[in-house]
């Protein structure tokens, strides 16, 4: 018999488990504080409905399945989509609304074969466009990094606008467009100035593309850089609009957490406001990705501006491994009760009344096998016939009875 | 203050990799390209060398496992990392090339077999001129293929020719110019910017 001994499924054990919904719980506190509520989206979709959107995920990459009748349904390769759907068709941006999530998404990769699910963690906020409720909504990713404990972030901000208005004032190809795209995205300011010389563009719009990749770092320099190569009226609100979140970040006293990346171009299309990710030390990937797109809404026949964001949970519980952050998270119990088989009537009495008050307790007898075993906690209650003791973290404490537990617990402020 | 991790390709490319470092003015203790030694750092530990094969270059400064690396082209391109490509080193140059035997021009509207150590990059090429091929993968003498039958053309990367020559071959189109390039892993360029940025200017005034 084949043995499947390759376990595709990151986190399986129970400890990582208990980091893992820490730190989602860590997030939905967050958001909620923010006055987002939570939703769910369903996890089949229809096929047709992703294959008629323009500019959303690449349809090799989702899963689809078929149903009885033979219609064709995908795997919720996305969360945006079918919640921006849903509160378009019912009418609900017109009450602002603030939703967020926790949910698994499907995609299938060449690269990644074996990867077919990821967690998302969101929000998305409907029907407000202003600079308040876009630098509300980057401050609410700042404020998260910060919850989990990461020390040296950074915020990419950019605008999707910016780098298609130079495109128009041009006419490249569509395999032109894919070239210059790449070379954007890896600011490779080697290749782009002889890629852009062969082709015919204007010499200011040809200059203005290639410092692009280069528009990147602290706000105020590349904002003043910036100035100099906007062609429009379009732009100059782009970059204005750029400066509003700037300007109101900075009353959050945030600025710092923030760098500008105007070559910053993001695969889903749909976007077309501000657009930012955020990355966290030694890990390669952004851990969030996330912008503003007021005109997605266009394709289920009504305007509904709207900008959200979403973290990858696996990547933020590989960087706080990584960055030795987990060690708190997922202890394993808040007490153990060790008892004598002769006081086991008021070893059990007290473990009932701890757990009535919330305690996570485990209770084993000193003549079962799992005593020697290597368990941990962070109060050790030990009941014998001779003396009942407290362990704490290095201290020991004798009690008499249950009640006395109970206020030797409260003092230590479990 | 942790270390900023710079990968290099091991071998050939070392030796001149290794020059333009001395030249930036850091001094790594018993760095020299012969050594069996993997991990180095400079003097005051603000950076650590690893030595890695070339084609993984690129892979750990994606995964941030490195923060800079300095690798040949050829290995980003087959790669397809998501990285920035910030510097041109001007070292190690050479081409990406379609070879085959002479007189022996690339024929359209018909599928072509290419054997190469760069599928990737193939495959790119190709479907940019709307070429349907199949792809041979070899990990080496890919020179051999064409001679005894096992494919129509070669891609692979071209330096003098030499060795296209004497198996009787000829370069028949070129693909992309290829030299060694610096690439950064894009969160390191955002949180270790400052580093980064001092280091990346270090090596260009030494290159001047």
């Amino acid at each position: 018999m084949q043995r499947y001994v390759m376990d595709n499924n990151k986190n399986t054990n129970v400890k990582d488990f208990q980091i893992r919904d820490e730190l989602i719980q860590s997030l939905k506190n967050r958001f909620s504080t923010y006055g987002y509520k939570q939703v769910r989206t369903s996890t089949f979709e229809s096929y047709d409905m992703y294959s008629n959107i323009i500019g959303t995920v690449n349809k090799d990459e989702m899963i689809k399945v078929i149903d009885s009748s033979g219609k064709v349904l995908v795997l919720r390769p996305d969360v945006t989509i079918p919640l921006n759907r849903m509160t378009t068709l019912n009418g609900l941006h017109q009450d602002n609304q603030r939703v967020f999530y926790v949910l698994d998404v499907f995609r299938q990769s060449k690269e990644q074969a074996d990867q077919k699910e990821s967690t998302q963690a969101g929000v998305e906020c409907f029907g407000n466009q202003s600079a308040e409720t876009d630098s509300e909504i980057i401050m609410m990713a700042i404020h998260t990094l910060k919850d989990l404990g990461f020390r040296n972030f950074k915020l990419e901000v950019g605008h999707a606008g910016f780098f298609k208005e130079l495109i128009q004032q041009t006419t490249l190809t569509s395999h032109q467009l894919d070239a210059l795209q790449s070379l954007v995205h890896s600011k490779n300011s080697i290749e782009i100035e002889p890629f852009l010389t062969q082709l015919d563009i204007k010499e200011d719009v040809r200059k203005a593309i290639q410092s692009i990749p280069m528009l990147y770092g602290d706000p105020e320099v590349v904002m003043e850089q910036a100035k100099s190569i906007i062609q429009n009226e379009s732009m100059q609100s782009i970059l204005q609009n750029l400066i509003d979140i700037y300007e109101l970040l900075k009353a959050y006293g945030e600025e710092n957490s923030i760098v500008l990346n105007l070559g910053l171009i993001n695969n889903m299309n749909y976007y077309s406001g501000v657009i930012f990710q955020g990355f966290v030390d030694s890990v390669g990937k952004p851990v969030l990705m996330g912008g503003r797109y007021d005109h997605l809404s266009e394709q289920f026949g009504q305007p509904n501006p709207a900008i959200g964001f979403a973290f990858e949970v696996d990547l933020l519980i590989h960087a706080l491994q990584q960055q030795g952050l987990t060690n708190n998270l997922g202890a394993v119990a808040d007490m153990i009760i060790q008892y004598d088989q002769e006081v086991q009537t008021e070893a059990l009495r007290s473990a009932y009344l701890l757990r009535d008050y919330g305690y996570q307790v485990l209770t084993y007898s000193t003549s079962s096998d799992m005593i020697n075993n290597n368990l941990e906690a962070k109060f050790t209650a030990r009941f014998s016939s001779e003396a009942y003791l407290l362990y704490g973290q290095g201290t020991k404490q004798s009690f008499s009875n249950q009640e006395e537990l109970m206020s030797l617990l409260q003092k230590e402020e479990l | 203050m942790e270390p900023i991790t710079l990968a290099l390709a091991k071998g050939r490319p070392a030796k001149s990799t290794i020059e333009l470092l001395e030249k930036t003015g850091e001094h790594f203790v018993e760095l020299h390209e012969d050594s069996r030694k993997l991990v180095f750092y400079n003097e005051n530990q603000s950076m650590k060398v690893i030595f890695v094969k070339a084609l993984d270059v690129p892979t750990y400064v994606e995964k941030g496992a490195a923060d800079i690396g300095i690798v040949g082209k050829d290995n980003i391109m087959e790669s397809q990392a998501d990285v920035y490509e910030l510097l041109d080193l001007k070292i190690g140059t050479c081409k990406f090339s379609v070879a085959g035997k002479p007189n022996h021009e690339i024929k359209n509207n018909q599928k072509l077999t290419i054997a190469t150590k760069y599928p990737n990059v193939t495959k790119k090429h190709f479907q940019t001129k709307d070429q349907a091929i199949e792809i041979v993968k070899l990990n080496g003498s890919v020179e051999l293929a064409p001679i005894i039958g096992l494919s129509d053309y070669i891609v692979d990367i071209v330096e003098t020719g030499s060795t296209l020559k004497e198996n009787g071959l000829v370069v028949l189109e070129d693909i992309e110019n290829i030299s060694t390039r610096l690439i950064v892993n894009k969160a390191s360029f955002a949180t270790k910017a400052t580093e980064v940025q001092n280091f990346i200017n270090q090596l260009k005034s030494a290159m001047e």
